[in-house]
């Protein structure tokens, strides 16, 4: 059973649409999130957290049903917003007090074990830790209460390269079990090249893939040729996105079609090269 | 619910919620509009939800293991009681103050006798019912609900204290301490609970259905 299962969900504004949003995620695997800003990422997330009301589409936790069993599903949820930016003038250890009362399965132990790990003391003050710290802290109340699912937006944004590599261990370990999973969105490309087992990308709305991680990106070719192929009938329709330059072009492609470019150079893509070619769209 | 009140009284409260009860001792003015003490309770709930705005605690609230409804339950269950609770802290003044007086009647209001804390129950149910549904339309505008709550509280408190003042029935029978008439503003509490128990129902059932709307 999927720990998470996202199925033609939708949200309509004035200026932005998610667009039948689907993908799933299995227990023991982590899922990166990827998109450029106000692709949709954190409006996907709101709305699977049912933080906002959606439009179409169904959204199921460990085979629950976030809306008509809300408490079920948020009790195995854990979430992250960025750093924690709540009750600034209050200690942690009052937080703390206040947030474990709401979950049946918080582990003392497992919250001591974390608050240890990332040098937090709960003595201070909300508004006296660094933006880092607090992202520290929101994971420390989120990995506490052994939720199956844990949902992050922009987990380690704000963090030390030390501080993120230190999480992405921390996120193997957490699904090493086999029983739980991550959802994760980042602009950070490199934090899912470390730990992502599957990548789903977002852009204007639409989920553009969804699939493990090796699928993902061995999906992608980059291309090379001179700027006369660029003028062949029917090339520029097969491109994803393209660059050029005096020399020629730099294109990004479905691997699927790369026997149809002819005498091309290609090369495998990077998760940084899909998406900014993606974005570029073809010339 | 009990975790939920946990963390209403230990983030949510604003210090003017504690601060504000000892405006009871207002009471203690021999002539004064004493609504006007009980204004200072609805003024420290608007600072409650003003501060709920600047700590994020509607997006803190809205990620835990609870239905979002609850959320507001446990606000109109803390309204209610920081309510109830400046009501009975009063209860000792008005009778001190009834004692104490030097002219021996209120001369500007209405006596704080029972009949007038049962009229002050049904002045927060005038806020609560138009405050709270109002606040939850976005879950983060508090001016413009709480210019509503305090322009018709102002409004009925007028009306009472005009009534007290223009209307025979209310003169004689509920704007003294005579043992005569004692049942009946004891009848006037006990409709002022009643109602003000019913207005914080309504309160919530209306506040819920607009924040299930709210986009967090």
């Amino acid at each position: 059973m999927d720990i998470l299962s996202v199925n033609k969900l939708c949200k309509n504004y004035a200026d932005f649409s998610l667009k039948e949003v689907s993908f799933n995620l299995e227990p023991g695997y982590i899922m990166g999130f990827i998109g450029r800003n106000g692709a949709g990422k954190t409006t996907t997330l709101k709305a699977i957290l049912s933080l906002i009301s959606r439009d179409g589409g169904q959204v199921s936790i460990l085979g629950e049903d976030t809306v008509t069993q809300e408490k079920f599903c948020r009790e195995n949820t854990g979430v992250v917003f960025g750093q924690f930016d709540y009750y600034k003038t209050k200690k942690l250890k009052t937080i703390t007090g206040v947030v474990k009362e709401f979950y049946p399965e918080w582990s003392e132990k497992t919250y001591r074990d974390y608050m240890e790990l990332f040098r937090l003391n709960e003595n201070k003050k909300v508004s006296e830790l660094s933006a880092g710290m607090r992202v520290k802290y929101s994971l420390a109340l989120a990995l506490s209460h052994n939720a199956k699912l844990l949902i992050l937006d922009e987990p380690t944004s704000g963090l030390d390269p030390v501080s993120r590599d230190e999480l992405m261990d921390i996120f193997k370990n957490t699904v090493a079990d086999g029983e739980r999973s991550i959802l994760f969105s980042t602009h950070i490309t490199s934090d899912i090249e470390k730990c992502s087992d599957y990548i789903t990308y977002i852009k204007e709305g639409k989920i553009v893939r969804s699939a493990d991680r090796e699928t993902f990106l061995s999906g992608y070719s980059l291309i090379n040729g001179s700027l006369d192929m660029l003028n062949e009938e029917g090339f520029k329709s097969k491109l994803i996105g393209c660059k050029t330059n005096a020399f020629g072009f730099t294109a990004l492609v479905d691997s699927s079609l790369l026997s149809s470019f002819g005498a091309v150079q290609s090369a495998p893509a990077t998760i940084d090269d899909i998406m900014i070619y993606t974005e570029k769209e073809a010339i | 619910m009990k975790a939920l009140l946990n963390k209403e009284f230990k983030l949510c409260l604003h210090p003017t919620n504690l601060i504000f009860l000892s405006m009871a001792l207002m009471l203690l003015i021999p002539s004064y509009p004493y609504y006007v003490a009980f204004f200072y309770t609805t003024l420290g709930i608007f600072f409650m939800f003003i501060t709920g705005r600047e700590t994020g605690d509607v997006v803190f609230s809205a990620l835990l293991p609870i239905r979002k409804r609850d959320i507001v339950k446990a606000r109109v269950v803390n309204i209610a009681i920081i309510e109830a609770v400046q009501l009975i802290i009063s209860v000792p003044f008005a009778l001190l103050g009834a004692k104490i007086n030097p002219y021996g009647f209120n001369a500007v209001g209405m006596e704080a006798n029972a009949a007038f804390f049962g009229l002050v129950m049904i002045m927060f149910t005038v806020f609560n019912i138009s405050f709270i549904p109002a606040f939850y339309r976005t879950a983060h505008k508090a001016g413009g609900p709480f210019a509503l709550g305090s322009t018709l509280v102002f409004i009925y408190i007028v009306a009472a204290e005009g009534a007290v003042n223009l209307l025979p029935f209310f003169k004689n029978c509920l704007d003294n301490f005579d043992a005569a008439y004692l049942p009946l503003r004891l009848g006037v509490l006990s409709a002022g609970i009643v109602i003000w128990a019913l207005g914080l129902f309504a309160a919530f059932k209306k506040a819920a259905a607009n924040f299930e709307k709210v986009d967090i």
